[in-house]
């Protein structure tokens, strides 16, 4: 973490559905310009946790805190970007990266040049003007999180973004993540099932358990940014996706971790 | 451009084609069955008596155009508006969607006797029939593309700050379009039989519809079917009219880019590149690692 209040705090949220209990009194801190990995099986409650995060769905007990204000169940503050690319089809490349100030205060001419730039920036200069159903997987994810960076604030919940591409184009979007995020000042939580892609992307990997949801362990992935291909056999990630599958499947690794 | 003449040309040829065959089975069954002109012209007669019988024709044809024209916008218009009001209330679709089976299940050309008494032998009866008949497809197909409509676009939007109206404007309408032709389409052919029998029971001012029940009770053969070819190319060309009108419209359906708008132009990448990138040197390391696929 680098110091001073948290970018996001979730403190001790609870949410039922139904009498049955989706997350347990979980708090989580994210520092400013922090990379965290949420990883645990399913039903774990991560996907209800951004949808708590990002407002859709107000916390039966706790807070959800940005920049240290209170926004537990308002939208609109945070970016949100899921498996489905959930690109809109008459809405051209530029037209779906300024889909946030469509909706909220309109577009104007400096949202087409950032989307523009931001598109060129990273592989879609040749793509501004093509319909979404043009582009292969890949390509409509990464507009899809353009559109997400776009948007007037720099948190981003990533929820599985990249979990219906090939494994090729899979390890080509993380690699392209992390330039992303390495280039821009933004705070990422970022949901995923895939150990490897959890650790390559992440300062923190967060392990949650079964439903109810709480957290496990908390994991600081101390590996030195830039990132690249070479990470992923380097020794330190091996011994850290040890760690991460141990706490998952509860081996005495995860015992020792813990 | 050279391609796209040749595949226009060669779609003509097909139509063509396809209206040749009509026309030739047509005169085969004239041939096969022995059949006098009196029982059924060929259709090089019939043809000829629209051009024997212009004068006559021409106004007729105009005031069946205008029925079908007027009756498929107004059923069309309301079709659409009754669509979108019942996709934002539930409470209105459960009320007027019976409503809606019900004015289908009624045979229309039961009513139109009846209608014709309420509203009279002008051009009221003949529209309300017309739309009658319209606005069914387009209510459903309607429905059916709002329903269709993402329910994770619609968080997604809520989840960016959008009013329910913004995003109503920005994605539930525009939903809509590909499904509204797609209704529109069906309505057109239909637009033109329920002209013809709106004119069978409502017959001022006379159109095609009136000329037909005439000439068949004389036995007019050749003016019943040169009516019929006209009525026919009256049905084709409403439809390709709203098919092109869709095709204009939603844009996104064939194309794999937007025709470059004006607002492109002025687009400044570098510009807009500062928001992002201001504080970066030149060729930092993401040049080289963000690979275009």
């Amino acid at each position: 973490m680098n110091g001073g209040s948290p970018k996001v705090l979730v403190d001790d949220v609870t949410v039922h559905f139904d009498g049955a209990l989706a997350l347990d009194h979980l708090s989580l801190e994210i520092g400013r310009s922090e990379f965290v990995s949420i990883v645990g099986p399913s039903g774990s409650g991560k996907s209800t946790l951004f949808n708590v995060v990002s407002g859709l769905q107000r916390p039966s007990s706790g807070r959800v805190l940005l920049d240290g204000r209170d926004i537990t169940g308002e939208t609109g503050h945070v970016g949100y970007m899921l498996q489905k690319d959930l690109l809109i089809p008459w809405r051209t490349v530029v037209g779906n990266i300024v889909l946030g100030a469509a909706l909220t205060r309109g577009v104007r001419g400096r949202d087409r040049e950032e989307a523009a730039a931001l598109a060129s920036r990273y592989g879609l200069g040749e793509f501004l003007d093509h319909y979404p159903h043009a582009l292969s997987g890949g390509m409509r994810q990464r507009v899809a999180l353009m559109r997400t960076l776009a948007l007037d604030t720099d948190v981003l919940l990533l929820d599985e973004p990249f979990g219906a591409l090939d494994s090729q184009t899979r390890l080509d979007m993380q690699l392209w993540l992390l330039s992303v995020y390495e280039d821009l000042e933004v705070t990422i939580l970022f949901v995923t099932h895939d150990v490897d892609e959890a650790i390559l992307l992440a300062d923190r990997v967060t392990v949650m358990s079964g439903r109810p949801g709480r957290i496990l362990a908390d994991l600081p992935i101390p590996l030195p940014r830039p990132r690249d291909l070479d990470v992923l056999t380097s020794p330190a990630f091996v011994e850290l996706k040890r760690q991460v599958l141990g706490l998952l499947h509860h081996t005495p690794a995860a015992a020792a971790a813990r | 451009m050279n391609a796209f003449l040749r595949k226009t040309a060669v779609r003509l040829a097909m139509a063509a084609l396809a209206v040749g065959l009509i026309f030739g089975v047509w005169n085969l069954v004239i041939f096969a069955f022995d059949l006098k002109a009196y029982a059924l012209p060929t259709p090089q007669d019939s043809v000829a008596t629209i051009y024997d019988r212009w004068s006559t024709y021409q106004p007729l044809m105009l005031q069946t155009i205008k029925e079908t024209v007027y009756g498929f916008l107004i059923g069309a218009a309301i079709g659409f508006c009754l669509g979108v009001a019942m996709a934002a209330s539930k409470i209105v679709q459960r009320l007027v969607y019976p409503a809606l089976i019900t004015s289908q299940a009624v045979p229309v050309v039961a009513i139109a006797a009846p209608l014709a008494i309420l509203l009279g032998f002008g051009l009221a009866t003949k529209l309300v029939i017309v739309a009658l008949w319209v606005f069914f497809p387009v209510v459903v197909n309607v429905l059916d593309g709002l329903a269709r409509v993402d329910r994770d676009l619609l968080n997604l939007a809520r989840v960016m700050g959008a009013k329910r109206t913004r995003a109503f404007f920005a994605i539930q309408l525009p939903a809509t379009l590909s499904p509204l032709f797609s209704g529109l389409k069906i309505g057109a052919t239909y637009a033109v039989t329920a002209a013809v029998i709106g004119e069978w029971v409502a017959s001022l001012p006379y159109g095609l519809g009136t000329y037909l029940n005439t000439a068949a009770a004389s036995l007019d053969a050749r003016g019943v079917w040169g009516a019929t070819i006209l009525l026919t190319m009256i049905g084709i060309t409403l439809f390709l009219v709203v098919t092109a009108v869709g095709v204009v419209a939603t844009p996104w359906e064939r194309r794999s880019t937007a025709r470059r708008g004006i607002r492109s132009l002025f687009i400044n990448k570098q510009k807009g590149a500062r928001r992002w990138f201001g504080s970066l040197p030149a060729g930092s390391r993401s040049e080289s690692q963000s690979r275009p696929r």
